[in-house]
Parts: structure tokens; C-alpha cells; sequence
């Protein structure tokens, strides 16, 4: 019984490792554009979008909540839709 | 079966199935976890808002921060998380010993974090500069060490699970604890993934 338990504990759980292998990529997309010192609509949108792929995967795959109610994965994704929306809307204001 | 019986058993069915579509860990954190989330995101909207009033001081200053430094915590962060997740999986396993080394790793990554976020800061106070210089490093200062504290919190937490788990504290059929301090872990490392661009890169 324990050997059973050891067993499929040592599995690798390749689809965790994989989210964490996609967030470090598009972490080093995020600097290398930051590296570049790109600025604009764009690139803001761009860097936004690659922040709500992350912080979806975070709370989804990481904290669990893709196997709960869709409310809590609601909440989850409405936050980011309107911080980040409201953040879109504020640069928008600042370009020139 | 009786008739007392078969409801029982329907409630206990019904109520497994609400368990399973419920949060991981405790609700109680769970309130905790979306009023933190919700005052960091009335900040970096101020942020944004404050920033659009003064652009050109706020991308002059922020070519002033190492984005190496901020990129360095964002990876930690996130690979601290990806080791809490695994700390998570072992317990559920009944792996009581694999859960604490996991989680080991994740607090000793806190701990990278904190000492990098601290080199920042010194750089930044050697320099002479305040909360007082500007907007930008009024916003920069305040919310990054108020995230700080998170880490720092989330440290102990991690710490005090260590602690349960070496000393078999959780089990198969209890491990809420693990899934609680989990949940705060990835709140911090959430907290973080949109303080990162927002304040190091967009401009």
C-alpha cells in the first residue's frame, strides 16, 4: 500500500512542470522586451496580454481553481479584466 | 437502508461533490487572499492613473530600476510556486517527507527573493532616494515593500508547514492546512507577475 503511494508520488508531474516552463518563457519574453526598451500601445497591449496568460495560469493550474466553480475562476479572470483593462485605459490616457 | 439512511447518504454525496468544486484550503484565507488582491489592484490602478498624469517623470525613473533584479524575483517567485504545487501533489500522496523538502524549496527561494528585494532597496535609500522623491518611486517604494511583507508572511507560513509536515502533522485525509499556506504562496507570486511589467517594464 505505501510502495503504491510512494510510487505515483514519484511520478513526475509533467503538466505542473510544463506551466512552470511556460511561465518562465514568457517571463524572459517579457524582459527581453523590457531589455530593448520598446514603448508604445503595442507594446503595452502585448506586454498585458502576456501578464493575463500568466496570472491565469497561476491561478488556474497553480492554485487550483480550474477544477472548482466557474464563480471562482470568474472572479479570478474578471480582476484581471478590469485591472488590467483600467491599466490599458490609463496609458492610453498618458500617450501622447 | 432506511429512509433516514438514504438521505443521509444523498446529503453526504451532494456535499463531497460541493467540496470538490470548493477552493483549496480554507475559506476563511480565501477572503483574506481577494481583499489583499483587491487593495493591490486599486494601487497599481493608481499607479497607471497617477502615471498618465506625469509620464515623462514616471519612464525616467523607472530606467532608474535593475530589470534584472526584477526579472530574477519574478523566476524565483514563480518556481517557488511551482515547488509549493509539487508539496501539495506529495501530501496528497501521503508523502509527508517529500511535501516538507518541496516546501523547503520554496521557502529558501522566498528567502532569495527577500535578500535580492533588500539589495534593491539599498541601492535605492544609497542613492538617496525616498518616498518623497517623486510619484513614481512613492508608488514604487509602497507597493513593492508592501508586497515585501506578503513574501515575508508567506515565510513564516511556509515555515510553520515545514515544520507540521516533518513531524507528520498532515496526512492523505488531512492536508487542508498545506492547501491553505499553498494558496497565500500563490497569491504572493500572482501579486507579483502584474507588479513586475507594470512597474519595471511598460512605458
Amino acid at each position: 500500500m505505501m510502495s503504491d503511494i510512494q510510487k505515483t508520488e514519484n511520478k513526475p508531474n509533467y503538466f505542473s512542470t510544463a506551466i512552470w516552463l511556460v511561465l518562465v518563457a514568457l517571463t524572459i519574453v517579457s524582459f527581453c522586451i523590457g531589455e530593448t526598451g520598446m514603448q508604445g500601445q503595442d507594446v503595452m497591449l502585448t506586454l498585458l496580454a502576456i501578464t493575463m496568460i500568466k496570472s491565469q495560469l497561476v491561478a488556474n493550474y497553480f492554485m487550483g481553481l480550474y477544477k472548482t466553480k466557474l464563480l471562482w475562476r470568474g472572479i479570478m479572470f474578471s480582476y484581471f479584466v478590469i485591472v488590467g483593462g483600467l491599466i490599458a485605459l490609463a496609458y492610453l490616457k498618458g500617450i501622447p | 437502508m432506511t429512509k433516514t439512511q438514504n438521505i443521509g447518504t444523498r446529503l453526504n454525496i451532494s456535499t463531497n461533490t460541493l467540496n470538490k468544486e470548493d477552493l483549496p484550503g480554507d475559506f476563511a484565507l480565501w477572503i483574506f487572499i481577494f481583499a489583499e488582491m483587491l487593495a493591490f489592484g486599486v494601487l497599481f490602478v493608481a499607479y497607471a492613473f497617477a502615471r498618465a498624469k506625469d509620464v515623462a517623470i514616471f519612464n525616467e525613473s523607472q530606467l532608474t530600476l535593475s530589470l534584472s533584479s526584477g526579472v530574477i524575483n519574478t523566476l524565483v517567485l514563480i518556481t517557488s510556486s511551482y515547488f509549493v504545487v509539487r508539496g501539495v501533489s506529495a501530501i496528497k500522496h501521503g508523502s509527508s517527507k517529500h511535501c516538507a523538502y518541496f516546501l523547503t524549496g520554496a521557502f529558501l527561494l522566498g528567502g532569495v527573493f527577500v535578500c535580492v528585494k533588500m539589495w534593491e532597496f539599498n541601492a535605492k535609500f544609497s542613492a538617496g532616494i525616498t518616498m518623497s522623491t517623486n510619484n513614481f518611486y512613492m508608488f514604487y517604494l509602497s507597493l513593492t515593500f508592501f508586497h515585501f511583507m506578503h513574501v515575508l508572511m508567506g515565510m513564516v507560513i511556509l515555515g510553520y508547514i515545514i515544520i507540521k509536515s516533518l513531524r507528520s502533522g498532515y496526512s492523505v485525509q488531512d492536508y487542508v492546512g498545506v492547501e491553505t499556506g499553498a494558496s497565500f504562496w500563490h497569491m504572493v507570486d500572482f501579486l507579483w507577475i502584474i507588479l513586475f511589467p507594470l512597474i519595471y517594464i511598460i512605458r
